[in-house]
């Protein structure tokens, strides 16, 4: 795996999240001391199955929805537990795989979810500024690549035809 | 796509396009990328898969996209595919490249 | 015709710089092919047997005179001197050098042309009715909310990676020239009991491996709805279409497995949550603003007959026999719609080259308003032509071979690219069709057999539309040999349906033997002259034709 590094909000930030196996018990081995003050991502049948419990926890919670290939996680099975997660990783598995734009928007601008929205997996160049535009702010790239080309790519389109998840309003709107 | 070559074909020769401008290009023995089918080096099956592994060592990239092998027998390639990548499309005669067989 | 303003030039603009840094890069050797792969393929270039390909787009079939002469420069200046007009309405060069294309689509976007969104798992050129805004009884010019379509469509940032590539089409006339119903949303407009305009929409339409007929969807959409009803079609199929295969990944199949009844659901419950918020409805004024783009052309009085013409038809058989097929009643009095057949006996279906794109050009000028359509049958349209022109339209196509009076008939047929570019082909369709064209060559005979639509695609992909020709041709591959199969009996009109395999592939030296048989064996059996190939095939069905073909 080549390192990656973690751009929030469009800066270079520190991960405050550990991603946590199915496998690994909240009551035994992961106390807090292993945990280390970092938030938990879980899955999404975890999180379905075990929220009740981790809503007594002080740890945060994040959850990762994965694309899959035949069929994808469905955004809306989150939305029972929207209040008590402060991160949603949306996988990206490889460029082609493209559901994660819709959730983002689905969580953005359905639920009005306000929390960390982070694109995890293989996501090219030309992806990140559509992916901001869907309601993204986090994004973690490949390790070798600078802010600056992150910068660079997030403004390689100048405006917006249509409304997204951004603030952009898409011209058909501006005109008259 | 028509071009896989089978494991019982006993002769194979390999092939890509030119990275700059698309053009169909063949790997010679002295290891460079010629248009011409005829200077093509020709090598059995068995050897093929290093010949494709000597062509995509270094910085192949730099010069050539999308190389493959593919048969040929009696000194012509075995599909009409590859006919026409080494002859030129078939329904324009003034873009028909000089096309020799190697069995000349 | 519309005209883009600053905004639409910046973005044009911005787009090519962007793929000029691409592929400097890839020059460079900064980007891996894999890297840069994607990146081409999202700005229209492929890479085909012998060269790369560039896609050009123009949205809806609509040309300008000097549109059409840029294309023709950049036929000359960059390609060999042609360029291949697509079922797409698009036209596409076969012999640029990738270092070159950053430079040719600059020259491209001083008219107001493209690549975007050309190749690639997007949105893909909204295609319409080449008859838009010239054929009487249309309820609105398609080319309106195609233009809203292009716009919201265009680099779209949810829908720029889905499952698969996505092709919509819009008639606004109740015949169907646009095949709406083989597209992954086919939109028909209409009125609603009020008077009010607004859309059919048709989900899951395709053809390739597994082609479908499209299922309605809804009856009407208001204007100011319908692009919040195309988002929701889209996220339905974004979130829900199969990526584990792709040959399952296109809308038709998420349709079938799903049930239309079920889709429908699913569609409607995603507009209610976008139409709620009320983000895509689409403000009057704007609508308003596009549709004056489309205004008709200012026309000059004239008388339904034209003397000229009359004076002109009685001395003249060819040119008759030219108007018979290729001009079409205009709905304004006094003009006409002129087809331009890019289909002479023997040529290459849709090719045109340079010095034909700058005569077409001329005539569109002078004569036409400015405009050219591109037809998804591979023609070309000159939509608004004074009656009293129509000889002279003629006199400037025949020195440039332009003027075969063959529209709709059997050498009037499509044909994809096939293996004579494409890297993906079985077989060669060109040729296949040109020896077709060829054996059928007597003016007469055509005529005498009447509308007869082949259409011819070098393998499962369809691009040649061959599951719905009156008799369709694919290209099938043994063990590096060329084979036929042959279907009979589809259709891409307001009846659209899809053809039936005869049976048994031919080779490719009894393939236009066996074309012939199958018409012979219509013109036995048919009760009249009006009973066209597809009546007869309806009425009878396969097995008298199925007889002849493997008589021996
Ligand atoms: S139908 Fe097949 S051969 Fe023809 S252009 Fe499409 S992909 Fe190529």
């Amino acid at each position: 795996m080549p390192t990656k590094h973690l751009i929030i909000d469009g800066a270079t930030a520190s991960d405050q999240w550990q991603t946590i196996a199915d496998d690994i018990s909240f009551d035994g081995t992961l106390d807090e001391a292993t945990l280390d003050g970092k938030g938990a991502i879980i899955s999404l049948a975890r999180l379905e199955a075990e929220a009740d419990t981790l809503r007594q926890r002080n740890t945060p919670i994040g959850v990762i929805l994965r694309a899959g290939e035949k069929v994808g996680e469905d955004p809306h099975r989150l939305a029972p537990f929207l209040d008590m997660l402060s991160l949603v990783a949306i996988e990206f598995p490889v460029y082609r795989n493209g559901r994660g734009f819709s959730a983002a928007r689905i969580l953005r601008e359905q639920y009005n979810y306000k929390g960390e929205l982070r694109a995890t997996g293989d996501v090219l160049y030309d992806q990140w500024q559509f992916m901001h535009r869907c309601g993204i702010n986090a994004y973690e790239i490949d390790g070798d690549i600078p802010l600056a080309t992150f910068t660079k790519a997030m403004d390689s389109l100048p405006d917006a035809y249509q409304p997204a998840g951004d603030d952009k309003r898409g011209i058909l709107w501006r005109r008259s | 796509m028509a071009q896989h070559a089978s494991k019982h074909a006993a002769f194979q020769a390999l092939t890509a396009n030119r990275l700059l401008d698309g053009e169909v290009v063949y790997f010679t023995e002295s290891g460079t990328w010629v248009e011409d089918f005829a200077a093509a080096l020709v090598v059995e099956s068995a050897k093929a898969q290093d010949l494709l592994t000597r062509a995509t060592s270094g910085d192949y990239e730099a010069h050539i996209i999308e190389p493959y092998l593919f048969e040929v027998a009696d000194g012509v390639p075995v599909s009409v595919r590859e006919i026409i990548r080494a002859k030129g499309p078939t329904i324009h005669s003034h873009f028909t490249k000089p096309f020799s067989d190697k069995s000349v | 015709m519309y005209r883009y303003d600053e905004f639409d030039n910046e973005m044009v603009s911005a787009r090519v710089a962007q793929f000029r840094d691409q592929v400097e890069r890839r020059l460079s050797g900064e980007l891996t092919e894999d890297q840069f792969k994607p990146l081409r393929l999202m700005n229209g270039v492929y890479l085909q047997l012998h060269a790369y390909m560039l896609r050009v787009a123009i949205p809806y079939g609509t040309l300008s005179s000097r549109q059409m002469r840029m294309l023709a420069h950049i036929a000359r200046k960059y390609d060999r001197g042609y360029g291949h007009f697509t079922t797409r309405q698009n036209i596409q060069y076969n012999w640029v050098a990738l270092e070159r294309i950053p430079d040719l689509l600059e020259e491209i976007a001083s008219v107001e042309m493209h690549a975007i969104q050309t190749s690639g798992n997007c949105i893909r050129n909204v295609t319409a009715d080449q008859y838009a805004g010239a054929i009487d009884e249309e309820i609105e010019d398609p080319r309106i909310i195609s233009e809203i379509i292009r716009q919201w469509s265009s680099f779209h940032p949810e829908f720029s990676f889905l499952p698969r590539k996505f092709k919509i089409a819009v008639t606004g006339h109740k015949n169907d020239r646009a095949a709406i119903k083989l597209h992954d949303i086919g939109i028909v407009i209409t009125r609603n009991g009020e008077g009010e305009v607004g859309y059919e929409v048709h989900v899951g339409g395709g053809q390739g491996r597994t082609p479908f007929i499209a299922k309605k969807m809804t009856d009407f959409v208001p204007r100011n709805k319908l692009l919040a009803y195309l988002e929701a079609v889209m996220r339905v199929y974004n979130m829900l279409g199969r990526r584990d295969n792709s040959y399952k990944a296109r809308i038709k199949i998420l349709v079938h497995e799903t049930g239309a009844d079920e889709m429908r659901r699913l569609i409607e419950a995603e507009f209610a949550k976008i139409d709620a918020s009320n983000m895509l409805t689409l403000p009057d004024k704007e609508a308003q603003r596009i549709m004056a783009y489309f205004a008709p052309p200012a026309y000059e009085t004239a008388l339904a007959t034209s003397d000229i013409l009359q004076a002109a038809q009685s001395a003249n058989k060819d040119f008759t026999h030219w108007c018979a097929t290729n001009v079409v009643s205009h709905s304004q009095t006094g003009y006409a719609i002129v087809n331009i057949s890019l289909k002479p006996i023997g040529g290459i279906p849709g090719d045109a080259t340079d010095t034909q794109m700058e005569a077409i050009a001329d005539c569109a000028a002078t004569y036409s308003h400015d405009e050219i359509r591109v037809t998804h049958e591979q023609n070309l349209v000159l939509p608004h032509v004074r009656l009293d022109d129509v000889k002279a339209v003629y006199d400037a196509l025949v020195p440039h071979d332009l003027a075969t009076p063959n529209l709709g008939l059997i050498s009037d047929s499509i044909a994809c690219p096939g293996l004579d570019y494409c890297n993906l082909a079985n077989a060669r369709s060109i040729p296949l069709a040109q020896d077709i064209s060829t054996r059928f060559a007597d003016l007469h005979r055509q005529h005498d057999i009447g509308e007869l639509k082949i259409k011819i695609s070098g393998c499962i992909n369809a691009c040649g539309h061959h599951h719905v020709g009156h008799i369709g041709i694919l290209g099938v591959d043994k063990k590096g040999t060329e084979f036929y199969q042959i279907t009979l009996g589809g259709a891409a009109d307001e009846n659209a349906s899809l053809g039936d395999i005869t049976g048994p592939a031919f080779t490719e030296d009894k393939v236009v033997d066996a074309i012939e048989n199958l018409v012979d064996t219509y013109m036995n059996i048919r009760t009249s002259a009006d009973e066209r190939f597809i009546d007869t095939y309806r009425r009878v069905g396969m097995p008298p034709f199925k007889e002849r073909l493997y008589a021996d």
